[in-house]
């Protein structure tokens, strides 16, 4: 799922110390499981928001509310009825989830309140890695499943490179190295064959905006 | 109706939104037929080896049908009933397909909203938290 | 000749090639280069001129490369993957060949994040291998990666890295075999500490037949001091520097540490003139550009050859 992490307050303060009522609105996808921007995360970024103002003197009309996913105009648009007794709107949601409602309510401004981070997966509670940079070619094919766009920090297609420093990256102690890591895999797959070839240039498919229309529907979307 | 059984619930704002979008709760409600053919468009029906409990129909009457029903008067454990449904069982993909025009996500979230409200949703700080799919 | 440089005249001929090192300098002051150059003119056959090593920005490589190459002293221009995507990279290799620079050498890079700008956008359009390949295709097939045809074709030859001291130790032999199946004519390695494993990696590039399709520079870098080995074998990814090294340093008299780094590199100098599958070797005398004339002067490297 996707993954985001809350922009810091004060920042979020900033963006909307122009307006007077202010409706956060949580989202209960991807942020809610994250822990990032769900309902809970709207209760309590608006009682930091409250207590800033109070210390700063000064108070503001804070509502709240969650929508089960602000990434479906369908469960968006409950909120029409209202959004009109506010200034602006702060989203929780991810990057499309923050578009998606200033798209639907194009008179009013809207501010993010999460930096969207990441297509990654769950460790633990409170813990997420990122594993998918959507390139739209993937090649965990013949990476014994290992991201090497994810995780090289060169993003290398031949590696493992020279820089690799007792299993780790040369970037950091921290940080295993992807291609040692899809080397052991591949070898105890009895598959190194598939990393001593050349790997030819990328095609990248994410270098501009992508709409993804199934098979079954083109026919719909297609005329 | 004892008011033991509700505590901690506010069960005049829950009638409060019940009468919000009654005309519409009571048809689809008033409309399925059980004919089974959401069944087969739910990708987690499926996933669960036809588990009738995964029934796009059987989540719905099972959530917003409760509340309607009981015209909002439910105890907490109740609630939390639903939530297992609305949120353990669908993960409102909407894309479940009913022969009568009844907008099943729709309810869903309806349900999903009305539990919200009173503090009642899925806790993800917890281990095994409920998660559908 | 596939390029027709100096280098690949020297290596053709079989002898043993001496190559240097050059950083540009970090501003437009060409008198750097000067200085650094001087040190260099007649006493290597090609000298390196690094591109934004270690990810701090400095004079590009390709014009520090012209202007060694005005002073003389034929450069061998570096280009790393980390700042370029694949236009930009081509039309390098083509402007590089039109203004008479003839060995190219390509590389990954260090990551961004070693240098002052660590939150630059990475390019790494593609890796070090495919612009090894890149290269080779350009100046044999005359196409371009989109496989369009060049009118023109770049001269160069083309050179890479290899580093025999990085894990897993059996890969090594097969990250050299890519790049010579993309088109590699030489390679330079890492700095060698380690004879040991040098000497293994080595044997297993002739036994697969590699050093009669590329050309191995070992990589030299004299000790200056304990704390450099120190810091080299904990800090440097890529490096291996065994105990003994340390030790040998260690044991030099006080005011001659210098003087023993710069002896164990003569030893190892003279054991790669004999090595089978060595072709030469690369000296990177890192701030020490001046006490290169010396140490080619004690490795007997003088007076390099002259080939028309």
């Amino acid at each position: 799922m996707v993954k985001a992490k809350r922009k810091p307050l004060e920042e979020i303060a900033d963006a909307i110390s122009a307006y007077g009522k202010v409706l956060t609105v949580g989202c209960g996808g991807c942020v809610s499981v994250c822990l990032a921007g769900g309902q809970r995360e709207v209760q309590e970024l608006n009682a930091e928001l409250e207590l800033t103002l109070k210390e700063k003197g000064t108070s503001k009309t804070l509502g709240n509310y969650t929508v089960e996913r602000q990434c479906n105009m369908d469960l968006l648009q409950e909120m029409d009825d209202m959004v009109g007794g506010y200034d602006c709107i702060l989203s929780m949601a991810c990057g499309a989830g923050v578009q998606l409602m200033a798209e639907r309510y194009p008179n009013i401004p809207v501010f993010p309140a999460v930096n969207t981070v990441f297509i990654g997966v769950d460790r633990d509670i409170g813990m997420y890695e990122e594993k998918c940079r959507a390139c739209g070619e993937c090649v965990l094919a013949y990476t014994g499943g290992i991201c090497p766009v994810t995780r090289c920090a060169k993003g290398l297609f031949n590696g493992p490179c020279g820089g690799t420093n007792n299993g780790k990256c040369e970037v950091s102690q921290e940080i295993p190295c992807a291609w040692l890591d899809i080397y052991e895999r591949l070898k105890g797959q009895g598959r190194l064959d598939d990393i001593l070839k050349l790997q030819g240039v990328m095609q990248w498919q994410n270098q501009l905006q992508r709409t993804v229309v199934q098979p079954k529907f083109e026919k719909r979307y297609y005329k | 109706m004892s008011n033991e059984n509700t505590a901690g619930v506010d069960t005049d704002r829950i009638k409060k939104r019940l009468d919000s979008r009654k005309a519409k709760m009571k048809l689809s409600l008033a409309a399925c037929a059980h004919c089974t053919l959401c069944a087969e468009s739910c990708f987690l029906f499926n996933a669960r080896d036809n588990d009738p409990t995964y029934m796009p129909s059987y989540k719905f009457i099972n959530s917003i049908g409760v509340l309607y029903k009981k015209k909002g008067v439910v105890d907490r454990a109740t609630l939390e009933d639903i939530r297992d449904v609305v949120w353990g069982r669908c993960v409102l993909c909407t894309r479940c397909y009913c022969p009568f025009g009844i907008d099943i996500p729709e309810m869903i979230a309806f349900a999903r909203n009305i539990c919200r409200e009173q503090g009642v949703f899925p806790d993800y700080e917890e281990k095994g938290s409920i998660h559908a799919g | 000749m596939k390029s027709g440089s100096n280098l690949e005249k020297i290596l053709a001929a079989g002898h043993f090639a001496f190559t240097g090192e050059l950083g540009p300098p970090r501003g437009a002051n060409i008198e750097h280069v000067k200085e650094k150059a001087q040190h260099l003119i007649g006493h290597v056959d090609a000298v390196n001129v690094t591109d934004n090593q270690t990810a701090m920005v400095r004079m590009s490589s390709w014009a520090a490369a012209l202007l060694v190459r005005e002073m003389g002293l034929e450069p061998n221009y570096q280009m790393v993957c980390r700042d370029r995507n694949r236009l930009a990279m081509q039309a390098d290799i083509l402007g590089a060949s039109a203004l008479g620079i003839r060995n190219v050498i390509c590389l990954s890079g260090d990551h961004q994040q070693f240098g002052d700008h660590p939150n630059a956008k990475g390019v790494f359009d593609i890796d070090s291998t495919q612009l090894i390949d890149t290269v080779r295709r350009m100046r044999d097939e005359g196409t371009f990666i989109s496989g369009e045809e060049i009118d023109g074709l770049p001269k160069m030859f083309i050179g890479g890295a290899a580093n025999p001291f990085a894990d897993p130790f059996e890969w090594r032999i097969h990250r050299l075999a890519k790049k010579v199946e993309a088109g590699v004519d030489f390679v330079q390695t890492q700095c060698v500490y380690n004879m040991d494993k040098m000497r293994e990696w080595v044997k297993q590039a002739v036994d697969m037949g590699l050093t009669e399709k590329v050309y191995i520079l070992p990589g030299i870098t004299p000790m200056k001091s304990v704390g450099m080995a120190k810091y080299m074998k904990s800090k440097v990814p890529g490096i291996e520097v065994p105990d003994d090294v340390i030790k040998r340093l260690q044991g030099a008299e006080k005011g001659k540490v210098a003087e023993e780094g710069i002896k164990m590199a003569l030893e190892q100098i003279e054991e790669f003139k004999e090595m089978k599958g060595v072709s030469g070797i690369h000296l990177m005398a890192i701030e020490w550009e001046h006490r290169v004339p010396e140490i080619a002067e004690r490795a007997g490297m003088l007076p390099r050859p002259v080939i028309d």
